[in-house]
């Protein structure tokens, strides 16, 4: 008999409360992708910053265009006679112009400038150098140098790259909860619409769970249908704007092609997961409310 | 079955629709519940499908006290009793044979199982070629009809019967209730609510007739339709 269908027929099916909510799935599955790309991006930048900056320090020696050769000397000296310090290079004054030009606009002349020598330090990645002691030692010597392991741009780079990471995470957060508060409120609603019908289901014997199933299975496929609609944009924004190029570069899943379908089949998962849920608990919520 | 002491019903602070009620329903009777507009038959029969709690006194039903039933044992209590609206309450957007199986849809069963309990049904009702029809189509009488199938397919021990033949037609309406008696005389328990003492007194039943919250008992002229 074909007067019968499947359960998944006794709610009917509005299409416009089904649209509205492809369309606020899609739109929180596209923002949603940015927010994780965010996410993962900032933490790799903040690794690579913080493994870039690792490993050196630099000595400044602030002394007279004349008497800098031999401070820089006794620097040197006293570095290289330090446990934890692999090596010691000066920086000739063409490097240490170098490093000033993106200051200054072209190549300054040093001779017009009270520019410090500067020592290059590379450190012994298993044994690091207690700072203190180093710039103690520096300071013994009256050698006039000022000792930097770069603690304190690391930390700062890391504060920051972390700060925006967990934004990310919390924008990700804030999306998931503004989907779960969307599906809940638009079944809510179409429950009210579908009053007569719940009654009817509850008279004939249904349980609870048995009316939040149908609910829950349908929200299932409509928030994995959106889902996939805006991680599709997402994922083909991230490979199509060649203005995106650095963000490209800082995100694992591109350097990683398997890492996408991956992603892709998370993100629609995870939409249709979080669209059953709030549908089971917004049924069994308005069931109970209704006593 | 149906035991009511000295039972009490309000509407949260409203004055009590009934109060003091004894009333006893053994299995496999045939039993009327009339009176008047507003006289709390319909309050009588919420009760007794779980759509509502007393306020005061003891209902048991299948030997439970209804109050302490959890929300899982209401929807099994439930799936043991039928019950049939002067509204029909169907399903617009369902056929009449989805209508009828909704108990069963419920109940888990699968549709190859009860397929054809639902046709069988369906033609017991006189609708055998309305099966894929959907309420909207169908006449007042029909649509009371698909309610009947519906409130007896899963073969319930109690129908509930709320002014079943209150929109339908003197000719529907007599046919409607050879329906019921058939029911009854296939051993289900029969709690029929109308306010048609003419109609009801046709048949020699017990009569429970409500009147200011309070229930006496009496009987019809004619003999017992079995």
């Amino acid at each position: 008999m074909s007067a019968i269908r499947s359960k998944g027929a006794l709610i009917p099916f509005q299409a416009s409360s089904g649209g509205l909510m492809l369309l606020i799935v899609a739109a929180m599955a596209f923002l949603a992708c940015f927010a994780l790309a965010g996410a993962l991006a900032t933490t790799r930048i903040a690794a690579t910053w913080t493994d870039g900056l690792a490993g050196a320090a630099t000595v400044r020696v602030d002394a007279s265009q004349d008497d800098r050769a031999r401070r820089i000397s006794l620097v040197l000296d006293i570095l290289r006679d330090t446990d934890g310090i692999a090596d010691a290079r000066a920086l000739s004054e063409r490097d240490v112009a170098d490093l000033l030009t993106p200051w200054f606009g072209g190549t300054p002349d040093l001779g017009e400038l009270p520019a410090p020598g500067i020592v290059a330090v590379t450190l012994d990645p298993l044994e690091e150098p207690d700072p203190s002691v180093v710039q103690a030692r520096l300071d013994g010597a009256s050698a006039g140098a000022v000792y930097d392991d770069h603690g304190r741009w690391r930390n700062r780079a890391a504060r920051a790259a972390n700060a925006i990471g967990n934004l990310s995470w919390w924008a990700l957060g804030l999306t998931i909860a503004a989907v779960a508060g969307a599906v809940f409120l638009v079944v809510s609603i179409a429950m009210s619409a579908h009053r007569g019908t719940i009654e009817a289901l509850r008279l004939a014997g249904a349980e609870d769970r048995f009316v939040a199933n149908l609910y829950q299975s349908r929200f299932f496929w409509l928030g994995a249908l959106g889902g996939l609609i805006g991680s599709s944009l997402a994922f083909g924004a991230f490979l199509g704007l060649e203005t995106l190029a650095s963000v490209r570069a800082a995100l694992p899943m591109i350097d990683a092609p398997y890492y996408w379908p991956l992603a892709w089949i998370g993100v629609v998962v995870a939409c249709g997961a979080i669209a059953l849920l709030a549908a089971r608990l917004a049924v069994l919520a308005a069931l109970r409310h209704r006593g | 079955m149906i035991q009511f002491d000295d039972v009490g019903f309000r509407y949260r602070r409203g004055p009590e629709v009934l109060q003091n009620v004894d009333l006893e329903i053994p299995a496999g009777s045939f039993q009327f519940i009339t009176g008047e507009s507003g006289a709390g038959k319909s309050s009588l029969l919420r009760l007794l499908y779980l759509d509502a709690v007393p306020t005061a006194g003891r209902i048991s039903l299948f030997g439970r006290d209804v109050t302490t039933l959890t929300r899982d044992e209401i929807a099994w209590f439930r799936r043991r009793i039928g019950v049939v609206f002067q509204d029909f309450r169907l399903l617009d957007h369902l056929s009449a044979a989805e209508n009828v199986a909704l108990p069963l849809t419920v109940a888990g069963a699968r549709e190859s199982a009860y397929r054809d309990n639902v046709t069988e049904m369906l033609q017991w009702v006189g609708l055998g070629d309305k099966m894929e029809v959907r309420p909207p189509e169908l006449s007042g009488g029909e649509k009371q009809r698909v309610a009947i199938a519906r409130a007896v397919v899963a073969s319930p021990d109690i129908i509930l019967a709320d002014e079943p033949t209150g929109s339908v037609d003197p000719a529907m309406a007599e046919r409607i209730m050879a329906l019921f008696v058939e029911m009854n005389r296939l051993g289900k328990t029969v709690l029929f609510a109308s306010h048609d003492l003419a109609m009801i007194e046709q048949y020699k039943l017990p009569i429970n007739v409500l009147r200011g919250g309070t229930v006496a008992t009496g009987t019809g002229k004619k003999g017992r339709a079995a």
